[in-house]
């Protein structure tokens, strides 16, 4: 019989299931400890560590993009700046940010009036000019050193107004038309998009055969950079040389026309809703037939799709009435904020990558042109020796492109603040659409859009930067 | 058939298709985080099948070996904690005072610190860095862990609020009769009872900072210090290219003990959340 002497102790009984309140006890504790820990760290929340073997003279903070190759960032971060910064007593800090999030970033810091010495954006930031130093000298700088500046990125970056680069162009992208040869060929159209008008003709049967054009018409920079250049090649212009609102009436509605006659044979519903890297992955994945884009795509069929990769071609822009007229498809332009706090090795770190950018062009896989071409000896030579290229000599083409065929936005005039806020609020984009979509006649569109740029120049004009 | 049976398959049959559309987001990133891009990209491919090298945990590996991802979610799991912390010590005691102590006003304050919650982050991060740029704490952590209690706090003061207001007065009088003060009533009567509440609170408030993204973008961008929304963002979508194999092994992994979580509490979970919707 359990009696008082033979009966367990309940005082002393061990639980051993674990309940839900032993669960959250122990978390707790567990991440109050790791938390009060980390508090007193020199990392996690006190921030990121000094460089650790030496005790450097100076810093110097950059944010860019994340490059769409890999590479790059690696040879930049983990080679260039670390040699530089040795070179010259400084510690660099790299920072990496979406392409999607330069503006907001950008904004953030302009905001906080702190943030980082070099700033990288992806197309000229105009309306930033304010916020900027003059780069006139870093300019001047390498000019001496590598002689002439390309025009596209001078006018990218410069304002004749004030006088005042608001800008660092280190380089400028290319935009080829990346084609589907064999698609083409079973078309009928074996020498590919050499017209807007072969465009046309073969999309109805392109896009028959499942493999639709790939022209965007959403907010979106691709669709921006290949709208505005389709433009230019119909004779219609945004703005003239003395910086005027241009947009003729009649090459305007004529593009228009083309663009709604296009989508209704050629293209399909989903451009409107595109995003940067929509038409890449559309064409990576075997569907587009053609799509005005940087090298971005034939680099990423190499790697993911070898087999596509030697179907697509690339070529120079379709010429329409007006001519061969391309933009570049991207541009980096360095800016040094007026509230930076190094600006001195800001400006000899531009200068120092500038007149050295053979490391550059070739890690970033031709991607990045030298806005000083000297700075790249001969380019038509790497561009034809290109490993992976197939078919061989590929990427030839570029080198003609980038010579004859590369703008930059707001051509034949500078790329100034209002060209900027145009860009930026996709109006180009949006335009085609609407007349695409039946939401309006090319003849409104025109007239509609045409003022609304009056405006938005006005108001630069009124702000004394254009 | 009989009713019971009859109930129970009508019950499946409504249920079971929005089970099925609501997991298939996650078969659909775990099939893709297996797969290699040969076989992503190949529209020949079936894509709930594997082929051209697939099931590879490739993805999984260039995550932790080629990206800082193991630090991210560690700096995503210590800011939760520490706003989740936060966030009780100022939301339980306000929530109690605007149930029990602040009369007539009570519920028109507490709508009133609700709506706060509404204010979008995209309306506040411009003027929020300036603030932050001025206490020196860009590129923190700690940035975050200050500012997210900002949306954090008034959403948890207004769902405790409602809660506490279920639970009966005589209760709390019946302490104070005894002798207990209000704090000791607060701390061992009312928070007791109060469980299903502040976990809803804590499951909450760690989802909308592992959720959050314009505040982490806009105060840090070194890689080290990134919190997944933003790291994922930043390294895995590089230009116009996607990495969808990488990026979907990515948000699979901290997806899974949210749900094992919420799992695990859902009971509670909903006793929070409807706590408070029948005064």
């Amino acid at each position: 019989m359990a009696d008082a002497q033979t009966r367990p102790d309940d005082s002393k009984e061990v639980t051993t299931r674990t309940t839900r309140r032993e669960i959250l006890k122990r978390a707790g504790v567990g991440a109050a400890t790791i938390a009060g820990g980390s508090m007193f760290a020199k990392t996690s929340v006190a921030g990121a560590a000094k460089y650790p073997h030496r005790e450097l003279a100076g810093t110097l903070r950059i944010i860019q993009w994340s490059h769409f190759v890999p590479a790059y960032d690696d040879w930049f971060d983990d080679v260039y700046v670390k040699r530089w910064g040795q070179a010259n007593d400084t510690e660099v800090v790299v920072d990496h940010i979406n392409q999607a999030d330069i503006p907001a970033r950008a904004a953030a810091e302009v905001a906080a009036q702190s943030g980082h010495d070099l700033f990288f954006f992806l197309s000229p930031p105009a309306q930033y000019e304010d916020q900027v130093i003059s780069h006139n000298d870093i300019v001047a700088e390498v000019t001496e050193k590598r002689g002439k500046m390309k025009d596209v990125a001078r006018k990218a970056t410069y304002n004749p107004k004030t006088k005042k680069y608001f800008a660092f162009s280190d380089n400028y992208v290319p935009d080829p038309v990346n084609w589907r040869s064999d698609l083409w060929a079973e078309a009928g159209y074996r020498n590919g998009p050499t017209s807007w008008d072969a465009v046309l003709k073969a999309a109805p049967k392109l896009r028959a055969a499942g493999h639709p054009i790939g022209l965007g018409m959403s907010n979106e920079i691709d669709s921006n950079m290949a709208l505005m250049a389709m433009m230019m090649c119909f004779g219609s212009f945004i703005q003239n040389e003395k910086q005027r609102v241009d947009m003729k009436r009649k090459p305007t509605v004529e593009v228009l026309k083309f663009g709604r006659e296009l989508y209704r044979q050629g293209m399909s519903n989903e451009i409107f809703a595109w995003t940067a890297s929509s038409n890449n992955q559309a064409m990576v994945a075997g569907r587009l037939s053609l799509a005005l884009n940087a090298i971005s795509i034939t680099r990423t069929a190499e790697g993911q799709n070898p087999d596509l990769a030697s179907k697509i071609n690339l070529a120079p822009i379709p010429s329409g009435p007006n001519g061969r007229l391309g933009l570049e498809h991207v541009m980096g332009a360095y800016v040094i904020w007026k509230f930076a706090k190094n600006k001195t090795a800001a400006k000899k770190f531009l200068v120092d990558l500038e007149t050295k950018y053979i490391g550059a062009f070739e890690n970033s896989k031709f991607y990045n042109f030298p806005s000083w071409p000297a700075s790249v000896p001969n380019v038509p030579r790497r561009l034809a020796r290109d490993p992976v290229a197939k078919p061989t000599g590929k990427y030839s083409i570029l080198g003609t492109i980038a010579e004859k065929y590369t703008n930059n936005p707001g051509y034949p005039g500078y790329t100034n603040a209002a060209i900027d806020e145009i860009f930026n609020k996709f109006l180009i984009p949006q335009m085609f659409a609407e007349v695409a979509q039946g939401k309006r006649t090319p003849e409104d569109a025109a007239e509609i859009y045409a003022r609304s740029f009056r405006t938005i120049f006005q108001r630069w004009r009124n702000r004394g930067k254009i | 058939m009989p009713t019971r049976r009859r109930e129970g398959l009508v019950a499946w049959l409504i249920v079971g298709p929005w089970a099925i559309v609501l997991a298939f987001p996650f078969y659909w990133m775990l099939w893709t985080a297996l797969k290699t891009d040969q076989d992503l990209y190949n529209t020949q491919n079936v894509p709930f099948g594997f082929a051209n090298g697939s099931p590879t945990l490739h993805n999984v590996r260039f995550l932790f070996e080629e990206t800082d991802y193991a630090r991210w979610l560690f700096n995503t799991v210590l800011v939760g904690v520490v706003v989740v912390v936060i966030t009780l010590v100022f939301a339980a005691p306000a929530g109690y005072a605007l149930a029990r102590l602040s009369g007539r006003w009570g519920q028109s304050l507490g709508v009133g610190i609700f709506l706060v919650y509404l204010v979008p982050p995209t309306l506040l991060f411009l003027p929020l860095s300036r603030v932050i740029a001025e206490l020196g704490l860009q590129d923190r952590l700690l940035s975050l862990m200050l500012v997210y209690p900002s949306f954090t706090i008034p959403f948890s003061t207004w769902l405790l609020m409602g809660f506490f207001k279920t639970i009966p007065p005589e209760l709390e009088d019946a302490a104070r009769v005894d002798g207990a003060s209000r704090v000791k009533t607060l701390l061992r009567i009312v928070f007791p009872i109060s469980v299903p509440g502040l976990l809803t609170v804590v499951i909450f408030t760690f989802s909308l900072c592992v959720n959050e993204f314009v505040y982490a973008l806009a105060f840090i961008t070194t890689s080290s210090q990134k919190v997944i929304s933003t790291g994922i963002y930043t390294e895995l979508i590089r230009g116009d290219v996607f990495f969808w194999g990488a990026l979907m092994a990515a948000t699979l992994i901290p997806s899974i003990p949210l749900a094992l979580l919420y799992n695990a509490f859902l009971d509670r979970f909903i006793a929070g959340f409807t706590g408070g919707a029948f005064r």
